[in-house]
């Protein structure tokens, strides 16, 4: 048992430190560590620098222009992407569709969309949750009725990151309505100026808007956007769905969020003392650091496995439940922490150039909110509720 | 990074497996040893020793063939999964933990501790003085040319069957000080003792001593650094211990959810049930992990082994209660019996807490161990 990063792995991490440091400009990582909005155009320059310097693709083979990193690799690179505050890959395109379009695409398809995913020139959108869709993705609505040379698209998609964003969308669709709901499903990909299509803003609880309704209306959608075969389109979700992902833990997020917990409960008074001292509260702390210690060994555990080429199975699940507790409890204590400094709401401090007096200290800000945010990751990606049906039903044999 | 362990330590592994597998395929058997004079079996024990179970807890520097927090690690996992009783923790590490660990460390006595010919136990805790590593009331003095022990300790594991006792007594300073203390090595046979079995299963002894002669191991700042070491290394050993248990925990339920019938179906197939043994089973992969890292460190520096330990014993306390609990209320009443095994694994788990330091101590050093 050997749990340090090999020379090799290390000289890896000082690479990427080093480049985030020439390439991130100071503004950018200022605005992500305040939780500044953060504009379609910050979002594409850090993909921009990555797409130059060959590491946007990273779950890719080498031959499509992927960086052909293992999975530890993967890892040093996400914690270093999250040390240094660099904004959020926007996962859409490079991530989800990318691997589904080299798996079950075209060649056509793979040689247009490929390289621009690539390049950043098109921004993607996933087309899966509808209002009557959530954990049952299955039993989706959207219809895309065969009309010889193209596909008419009627029906609604919900939950849409950023979607306001975005120049296409891959959707499922209905295709066969005759048959049990697995079995009528297709993966159809679709462009977002296409007449028809109307994207609705969705204002979530902390006052901000990242998500959004897409409404398709009688929509013409060309045949050869149709991925793989008709009718298919589950096996590639579920390919999707359950692609290797070595950051589900959150590993680095939550160390990151534990200590801004620690700098804000030194800073916060109990008493006329730190916070901190209060041994209540500090017991609080060491138990979610305990907690977040161990988890970042079961993930290294679990990224060494898959390093040398075990894929992982329920283990992603159980990651995803503790990752999404630990991550929700850091911004539990950090609200905790502010007391009555929690309350005020200035959705107009989150903006780039923002220069008035905070009330109370500059860090207090974001922190109920995102607090409420956060509450959206045991939500999505399957929610903790589904991810334990699956533990259940894989291994249990019950 | 490698998580997989070395061939040698799977050979280890392996052997120790068999071995306790063939000797305590059930519950009845850990009675009948408990009922036995010493409240273990003297032949059992001979054999781990034949077998090189008791060396695998020692340096090689001392005539052992392991020693290592992974080697600690792996045999205290199979302890736990057979619920063994033997006087591995007491003989096999504390006292030999402290024993090389002193100044002129006494590898004679280690040896015959490895032999399986000689019983030592470590008595530091006391009635009141909790976990503390330098809570000590029994007092030192030096009479004679010689040192002279006054006294009492409790909760001494094995301390009836010891041949011989390592006590920590005061030689100066107040009942809380850090300084002061000594550490003394006696023949249990000057010692007034009253043993007795505790809940999960184990022998332990009342000592009471009235100036009986002691010979002194180390004094001062060693002193406490033996007795941190000890409990450390008890503490590490209790984890993986408690690894071992909650894994069989776990598998004694899941099996038990398919078999029990209600409204017509198994237990199991009802999903409130389901998840709560999705959250077991995540519990235990976090202790595992919290465990292994804590092993990895044991070696280095003092302050880095006593953090992981701290940590992983912590979530031993808490995920223990968790997987003891679970497993007795998805059982049902079953659980309840003393015919079961469930019942005396649930007991064992939630005793460790017990002992080496309970989930609050633990936290509270690692929270002291993390700021510095």
């Amino acid at each position: 048992m050997n749990f340090e990063y090999s020379e090799k792995e290390e000289k890896f991490r000082t690479e990427v430190r080093n480049w985030l440091k020439e390439t991130l400009p100071k503004y950018l990582s200022e605005k992500v560590r305040k939780y500044q909005r953060l504009t379609k155009e910050d979002y594409e320059l850090f993909m921009n620098n990555l797409s130059k310097k060959g590491w946007i693709a990273w779950h890719w083979p080498e031959e499509y222009g992927g960086t052909g990193w293992n999975a530890i690799e993967k890892h040093i690179f996400e914690e270093e992407i999250v040390k240094a505050s660099a904004p959020r890959i926007v996962p859409f395109g490079v991530n989800m569709l990318g691997p589904v379009l080299i798996e079950f695409g075209s060649e056509e398809q793979k040689n247009y969309y490929l390289p621009r995913i690539l390049n950043n020139e098109d921004w993607w959108a996933q087309g899966y949750s509808e209002p009557g869709a959530g954990s049952d993705l299955a039993s989706l609505k959207t219809t895309a009725i065969n009309k010889g040379d193209h596909y008419l698209v009627n029906g609604q998609k919900t939950w849409t990151t950023l979607g306001h964003h975005a120049d296409k969308i891959f959707c499922l669709v209905k295709t066969d309505l005759n048959v049990k709901p697995q079995l009528g499903i297709s993966f159809l990909l679709i462009d977002m100026d296409s007449p028809g299509v109307e994207v609705k803003p969705i204002i979530t609880l902390d006052g901000e808007h990242e998500v959004n309704e897409v409404w398709f209306t009688d929509v013409k959608v060309p045949k050869k956007n149709l991925v793989g075969k008709e009718n298919q389109g589950w096996t590639y979700a579920k390919y999707l769905l359950t692609f290797e992902r070595t950051g589900i833990a959150g590993v680095p997020n939550s160390k990151s969020a534990l200590n801004h917990l620690k700098m804000v409960s030194r800073k916060s008074m109990k008493n006329g003392k730190p916070l901190i001292e209060d041994p209540m509260f500090s017991s609080e702390v060491a138990e979610l650091e305990i907690d977040l210690l161990a988890m970042e060994i079961f993930n290294l555990r679990t990224v060494s496995a898959a390093a040398e080429g075990k894929a992982p199975g329920m283990e992603s699940s159980l990651l995803k439940i503790k990752g999404t507790l630990v991550r929700q409890k850091t911004t539990e204590l950090l609200r905790k922490a502010l007391g009555p400094q929690a309350l005020p709401y200035l959705p107009e401090q989150f903006d780039e150039g923002w220069n008035e007096m905070p009330i109370g200290p500059e860090y207090a800000g974001p922190i109920a909110k995102q607090y409420f945010n956060m509450r959206k990751i045991s939500i999505y990606g399957g929610s903790n509720e589904i991810q334990k049906n699956i533990v259940a039903k894989a291994s249990f044999g019950l | 990074m490698d998580f997989s362990l070395s061939e040698e330590r799977k050979m280890l592994q392996e052997t120790v497996a068999r071995f306790f597998e063939n000797n305590y395929n059930d519950i009845k058997k850990r009675s009948e040893y408990l009922d036995m004079n010493d409240g273990f079996s003297r032949e059992f024990w001979k054999e781990s020793s034949n077998l090189g179970v008791i060396s695998g807890l020692i340096s090689p520097s001392f005539g052992g063939l392991g020693g290592s927090g992974e080697d600690i690690s792996i045999i205290f996992e199979l302890i736990g999964k057979s619920l063994c009783i033997e006087p591995f923790l007491s003989s096999g590490l504390l006292s030999s933990t402290i024993l090389s660990s002193i100044k002129n460390p006494k590898t004679e006595l280690i040896n015959q501790i490895i032999d399986g010919e000689l019983l030592v136990s470590f008595a530091h805790m006391e009635m009141n003085n909790r976990y503390e590593d330098y809570f000590v009331e029994s007092k030192a003095f030096f009479e004679d040319e010689n040192w002279k022990l006054n006294g009492s300790k409790s909760f001494v594991i094995n301390g009836d069957s010891a041949d011989k006792v390592i006590i920590s007594a005061r030689i100066e300073g107040k009942i809380n000080d850090k300084n002061g203390i000594g550490l003394f090595l006696v023949d249990n046979n000057q010692i007034n003792n009253r043993s007795y079995n505790t809940i999960d299963g184990y022998r332990a002894a009342e000592l009471n001593f009235d100036n009986i002669d002691a010979e002194l191991l180390c004094e001062d700042d060693l002193a406490l650094e033996c007795i941190i070491k000890a409990n450390s290394a008890g503490a590490l050993a209790l984890s993986a211990e408690a690894v071992g248990i909650m894994q069989v925990c776990f598998d004694l339920t899941l099996d038990y959810l398919k078999t029990r019938k209600q409204f017509g179906k198994s237990i199991g197939s009802f999903q409130s049930i389901q998840h709560r043994m999705v959250d077991m089973m995540l519990e235990i992969e976090q202790v595992r992990s919290a465990v292994m890292l804590a092993s990895s460190t044991f070696e280095t520096n003092s302050s880095t082994r006593d953090k992981n330990i701290s940590a992983a014993k912590n979530l031993v306390g808490r995920v223990g209660k968790l997987i003891a609990e679970e497993s007795i209320q998805l059982h049902g009443g079953i659980a309840m019996t003393w015919e079961y095994s469930v019942a005396h694994y649930a007991k064992r788990l939630i005793m460790i807490d017990h002992l080496m330091g309970d989930a609050d101590y633990h936290r509270d050093r690692f929270k002291l161990l993390s700021s510095n």
